[in-house]
């Protein structure tokens, strides 16, 4: 099957000059995790998660501490960053998928590439919807 | 791709019922025969029914809370595109009582919104400019929810019209009265609040909107008849012998059905009579949106039209 076939149909996005705040936001109300950053016309320049907003907050955290010892801490640190813009946090590299590759292309990069989801582009590179394991699972039923 | 706005999406919830008992003195309790869940809007609808009919569609619009969640769930379930932007609060549940014997009168019982901040109207803008590139047509409907300037249709037909993408907008009031300022392909005011009169000033008011530059006019003047104002004429449509079940979605099937065959390349007048015929067929059954080719051309012998 192709990709776009099994795809999230979702085109929820951040910009780069998004706020920490209004992306946490965006997280609390969506339910989502991580979105893809895009810019004016549509493409991705970057994926931004939970995790890149606490370790931006506390730069070596996931590495070192493995557990969060004082909660002031880390509401502190991230009050510090609030107002900054996601395109300081997120992961510029992203692996992207466009739409019309076939599902065993996809799972095989998301396997090599360790990932849970593929923001997905058509020919042009404009983001058109994510692909999730879930989306990938659930057509193997 | 076509692009449907819906800024106050809901999950409406209908329920059919023998006897609407509201006599003084009663505690009434009324059971309902049957009932029904599903996401609404009119853009929503819109684009329930062309992507049943496998034409791309994005919807978008603004959503909140546990009520919002479950109408994105519903939509991409349909396979449409989805692209809300998410504000704090609950998306609108809408109710709609259908008692037996009055079906082309329900009831309905719609609820506010959720206030839509001044950010979360720039993040539609810059949403709605990048779907722009990829759109073939924008549909405009429903009311504002709180927080939506009137200006909002006017600003959204702007930004469509500078990318060459035709407006369809169906809408009331001052938001309907700034969108023609921008004079847009097709309008369809919303006539069950704002009614334009008789049919002499129906036609009236259309051709004035023709003379300043609106592509075209269609006007529902009652359950059964609309009418078409174009600069090369006025067409008067009507469905006869028809067995009301249900009317709820039936004026979003006119505009989808419409849609749908211009998007195939039929003539405006001709897409109309498909989108009459459309509406007919939801009419006519208890679903929501009927996109049976089959008994959307049975439904099409039922439409009547005449030259103004």
């Amino acid at each position: 099957m192709k990709v776009k076939e099994l795809m999230t149909r979702d085109l929820t996005a951040a910009e780069p000059t998004m706020t920490v705040r209004e992306l946490i936001e965006l997280f609390v109300r969506s339910g989502l995790s991580s979105v893809p950053v895009v810019n004016d016309e549509g493409r991705i320049v970057g994926i931004i998660s939970e995790r890149d907003i606490i370790e931006g907050a506390l730069p070596g955290y996931f590495e070192v501490l493995y557990g969060i010892t004082d909660m002031n801490h880390l509401s502190q640190k991230l009050r510090e960053i609030e107002n900054d813009h996601i395109e300081f946090y997120m992961t510029p590299d992203v692996v992207t998928i466009e739409e019309d590759e076939d599902d065993l292309v996809a799972a095989d990069l998301m396997i090599r590439k360790n990932v849970k989801s593929l923001p997905v582009v058509n020919r042009d590179g404009i983001f058109v919807g994510v692909l999730r394991r879930i989306d990938l699972l659930k057509d193997l039923l | 791709m076509i692009i449907t706005v819906t800024p106050n999406p809901a999950i409406d919830k209908i329920y059919w019922i023998e006897r609407l008992c509201l006599e003084d003195g009663e505690m009434p309790v009324m059971r309902a025969t049957r009932s029904y869940l599903t996401a609404g809007g009119k853009g929503i609808n819109v684009s329930i029914f062309l992507a049943r009919l496998n034409i791309e569609t994005i919807a978008m619009g603004f959503i909140a809370g546990e009520t919002g969640r479950a109408l994105e769930r519903r939509v991409r379930d349909e396979g449409i595109t989805t692209s809300f932007i998410w504000v704090e609060g609950e998306t609108r549940t809408n109710v709609t009582i259908v008692e037996h014997g009055h079906e082309a009168r329900p009831i309905q019982i719609t609820e506010q919104g959720p206030m839509v901040p001044p950010d979360a109207l720039k993040r539609f803008i810059a949403q709605y400019k990048r779907a722009l590139q990829r759109a073939r047509y924008v549909f405009l409907g429903g009311s504002l929810p709180p927080g939506v300037p009137e200006t909002f249709y006017q600003e959204l037909t702007h930004l469509a019209h500078a990318r060459r993408v035709p407006v369809i907008v169906n809408a009331s009031g001052e938001a309907l009265t700034h969108a023609l300022s921008e004079q847009p392909w097709l309008v369809k005011p919303d006539t069950r609040q704002h009614p334009l009169g008789t049919p002499e000033e129906i036609l009236r008011t259309g051709r004035e909107w023709i003379a300043h530059g609106i592509g075209a006019v269609l006007v529902s003047h009652d359950i059964t008849h609309d009418v078409l104002i174009t600069p090369q004429g006025a067409w008067d449509l009507e469905a006869r012998d028809v067995q009301f079940k249900n009317l709820l979605g039936a004026e979003d099937a006119l505009i989808a059905g419409t849609l749908s065959a211009t998007a195939q390349g039929a003539s405006l007048e001709e897409a109309v009579r498909w989108g009459m015929a459309a509406a007919t067929a939801c009419a006519e059954s208890e679903e929501l949106v009927v996109t049976d080719r089959q008994r959307i051309e049975q439904a099409l012998t039922k439409v009547h039209v005449h030259q103004l």
